[in-house]
């Protein structure tokens, strides 16, 4: 894959996977569902690359679509020089609906192959078992792969670093594991010290979520800047660090944080973790790991647990006009 | 595995089928309707159980203060205690911050004749704040439950990470505990939580001598982040008395869902080596329905007790109908505030 002339965001190896590489800092998929207009996700998109992004993330579940939809437009003449990632949501379910999903994918990305092709949103305790038995997700991994529809395969999940565990303990190839890496994770439920060295050891391309804990709401409270939050995050053995970026002005933000990236010092990152230590302690800040609500609710349906008719994408899946009883609904954004 | 899903389908179609018979769980809205004339209360008693090492015997079944604060009238309380006395129901377990203080004056009112027979416990909710605050709540419950001491007061709610560090700092909740049982206003002194098995052995690791240990038991639970497998076992080992709560599910989900029929789900947790089992009354349709399982107990043999676990099994298996362990609905207000976690109203779920 060749790197854009404007790329000055350091570029780091993709896991085991030594002569693929991607750019550290990743493109979050959800945020682009929350631009204004497509005109302007495109935008977006187009100045991501400009600014030597390659890694983009995306899944199919985001925004009933739109996400996809808007990234694909964006990345149009572009496709060949990103790492373009999606993710499957069977939740449980039959592998041959993440194939499904996967063609879905494929066509509102407008591509016909993806560089990664991960298992949506691993969360709850038997999710595991759910993935390896006889015709679940890990059939469909498997599938896509040897028909060339993906390069590379892997899981992801918010909410318990041992489910993670039970993931990699069921064998299956993984080339990738994505999950919440930030230095408020470093001292709760924490998946830098339970999961990640495993991956290390294992070869497997750890992608970090969360930098900035999902919302931004320690920020925003003071308890660290966006800087070091993101800086932290860079800083841990990943391959890429994902975060949303909903406006050119948040671009921007990450993309002068990325491009002038020097990593913390072991000092310098022990002593961000004990600061944060105190709020970090009962979870406040990671209520991904805590709360139902931020689960998807494609998910929680799989499981049978109760939609939280609050949630924005629950809003988006109720909605009237788009509730066709047609489990995909095509549709345009 | 596909062959144990169509198990548990059929198994679900059965107990389905049982649950025709309009099962009664609390709020819930079967629970309107009349019992069969011929489902009376036998005649005797609720068995009674010995305390943990305490010397103390009490009922195998508790009444839970929660939902006195719902029942619909100050009256239906009241009847609902002196029901539940009447057929040997001594266990009455309330909080501080139930329904703002409600439940405790309910019981407190609903009591009157009876304090010297009962065995009355309220809790404590600092949640994470000290002693002294912890020591006014205590004045205020026995206030409204119009007594001068408490048989036995508990930690409410430990459910944070972090409950156990802050609980044993010094002057912190656990340090009242010990005033509160040297000054003799509680006679034995515990905890209680309804998320994490490992917050509870956070909490015993501290070696404090709690008398008792509060915590969910019930048939999903057995196979599911389980309270009776990792913490039952400890707490019996150090000779704390356990107290059951959540039998079925909290409100009534193992029923709703088809996993156990309200006796077996009752007859489950109670034949656990428990003290007592906790359970909320807001009907005397309810209360009935438990008396009926508690008076002249029987527990279930080994064989049923694991039958009923297997049965459990599929749909414990995510926490789909333990949702105190999966979410924040079932986590109370005070906490909430106190954690900096946002309101009910902000996270729903």
């Amino acid at each position: 894959m060749p790197q854009t002339a404007s790329s000055t965001i350091p570029m780091r190896s993709f896991g085991r996977h030594s002569d693929v590489k991607i750019s550290a800092l990743g493109f979050g998929g959800h945020h682009l569902g929350e631009a204004p207009d497509a005109k302007t996700a495109v935008e977006i998109v187009h100045e991501a690359v400009d600014g030597g992004i390659t890694f983009f993330d995306n899944c199919w579940e985001y925004r009933r679509g739109k996400t996809e939809v808007w990234m694909g437009a964006g990345l149009k003449g572009l496709r060949d020089k990103v790492f373009l990632m999606t993710k499957t949501c069977p939740h449980g379910r039959d592998g041959s609906l993440a194939l499904l999903m996967l063609e879905e994918s494929l066509r509102r990305l407008q591509t016909d192959h993806l560089d990664l092709w991960q298992v949506h949103g691993m969360a709850f305790d038997n999710d595991a078992d759910l993935f390896i038995r006889p015709h679940g997700a890990a059939e469909a991994l498997e599938k896509a792969k040897k028909d060339g529809k993906v390069r590379f395969v892997g899981f992801t999940g918010h909410q318990n670093p041992k489910v993670h565990l039970a993931m990699l303990k069921t064998g299956f190839p993984f080339d990738s594991v994505q999950m919440p890496l930030n230095a408020f994770d470093a001292t709760f439920r924490s998946f830098e010290q339970q999961v990640l060295p495993e991956l290390t050891k294992r070869g497997i391309a750890a992608l970090g979520m969360k930098p900035l804990n999902g919302h931004g709401d320690a920020i925003k409270k003071g308890a660290i800047t966006a800087e070091e939050a993101l800086r932290y995050a860079m800083s841990l053995p990943v391959a890429t660090t994902i975060t949303g970026m909903d406006s050119l002005d948040v671009l921007h933000q990450n993309l002068q944080i990325a491009q002038n990236f020097t990593p913390m010092t072991a000092a310098e990152m022990s002593a961000l973790r004990e600061r944060c230590k105190p709020d970090a302690a009962d979870g406040r800040y990671e209520l991904y790991k805590l709360s139902l609500k931020f689960d998807n609710p494609e998910s929680r349906l799989a499981h049978g647990f109760p939609l939280d008719t609050q949630q924005s994408e629950v809003k988006d899946m109720l909605g009237a006009p788009e509730n066709t009883g047609h489990p995909f609904p095509e549709k345009e954004f | 595995m596909s062959s144990k899903l169509e198990w548990n389908r059929r198994r679900f179609i059965k107990s389905a089928a049982v649950l025709g018979a309009a099962p009664l769980i609390p709020g819930g809205s079967m629970a309107q309707q009349q019992p069969a004339a011929a489902q009376s209360v036998p005649q005797g008693e609720v068995t009674k159980k010995p305390l943990g090492r305490t010397g103390v015997q009490v009922s195998a079944m508790g009444l839970g203060g929660y939902h006195l604060g719902s029942a619909e009238t100050d009256q239906a309380a009241n009847e609902i205690v002196a029901k539940a006395f009447d057929h040997g129901v001594r266990f009455f377990d309330n909080a501080w911050e139930y329904h703002d203080g409600l439940s405790e004056e309910r019981l407190g009112k609903a009591l009157k004749g009876r304090r010297e027979q009962s065995f009355v416990m309220t809790k404590v909710c600092t949640h994470g704040r000290d002693k002294k605050i912890a020591m006014r709540m205590l004045e205020e419950s026995l206030r409204r439950l119009q007594t001068d001491h408490l048989d036995l007061w508990q930690i409410h709610e430990v459910v944070y990470d972090n409950d156990p560090d802050l609980i044993f700092v010094p002057d912190g909740a656990a340090d009242a505990l010990l005033d509160a049982k040297k000054q003799g206003k509680v006679r034995f002194i515990g905890f209680t939580g309804h998320k994490d098995p490992e917050i509870h052995l956070k909490m015993l690791s501290h070696d404090f001598p709690f008398d008792t240990v509060q915590m969910p038991l019930n048939c999903c639970d057995a196979t599911f982040r389980s309270f009776e497998t990792q913490v039952m076992p400890e707490a019996n080992r150090r000779g704390m008395a356990v107290l059951g709560m959540k039998s079925l599910g909290g409100s009534g989900e193992l029923v709703c869902h088809g996993a156990v029929t309200p006796e077996d789900g009752l007859r489950y947790a109670m034949s656990l080596p428990v003290a007592t089992t906790i359970s909320g009354v807001d009907t005397m349709q309810v209360l009935d329905q438990n008396l009926r399982v508690a008076v002249n107990f029987q527990p279930f043999s080994a064989e049923k007790m694991q039958a009923l676990r297997e049965q459990c099994r599929l749909l414990a298996s995510d926490g789909r109908l333990e949702l105190f362990k999966m979410t924040t609905k079932y986590d109370g207000k005070v906490g909430r505030e106190q954690h900096h976690f946002p309101t009910t109203q902000e996270l729903p779920i």
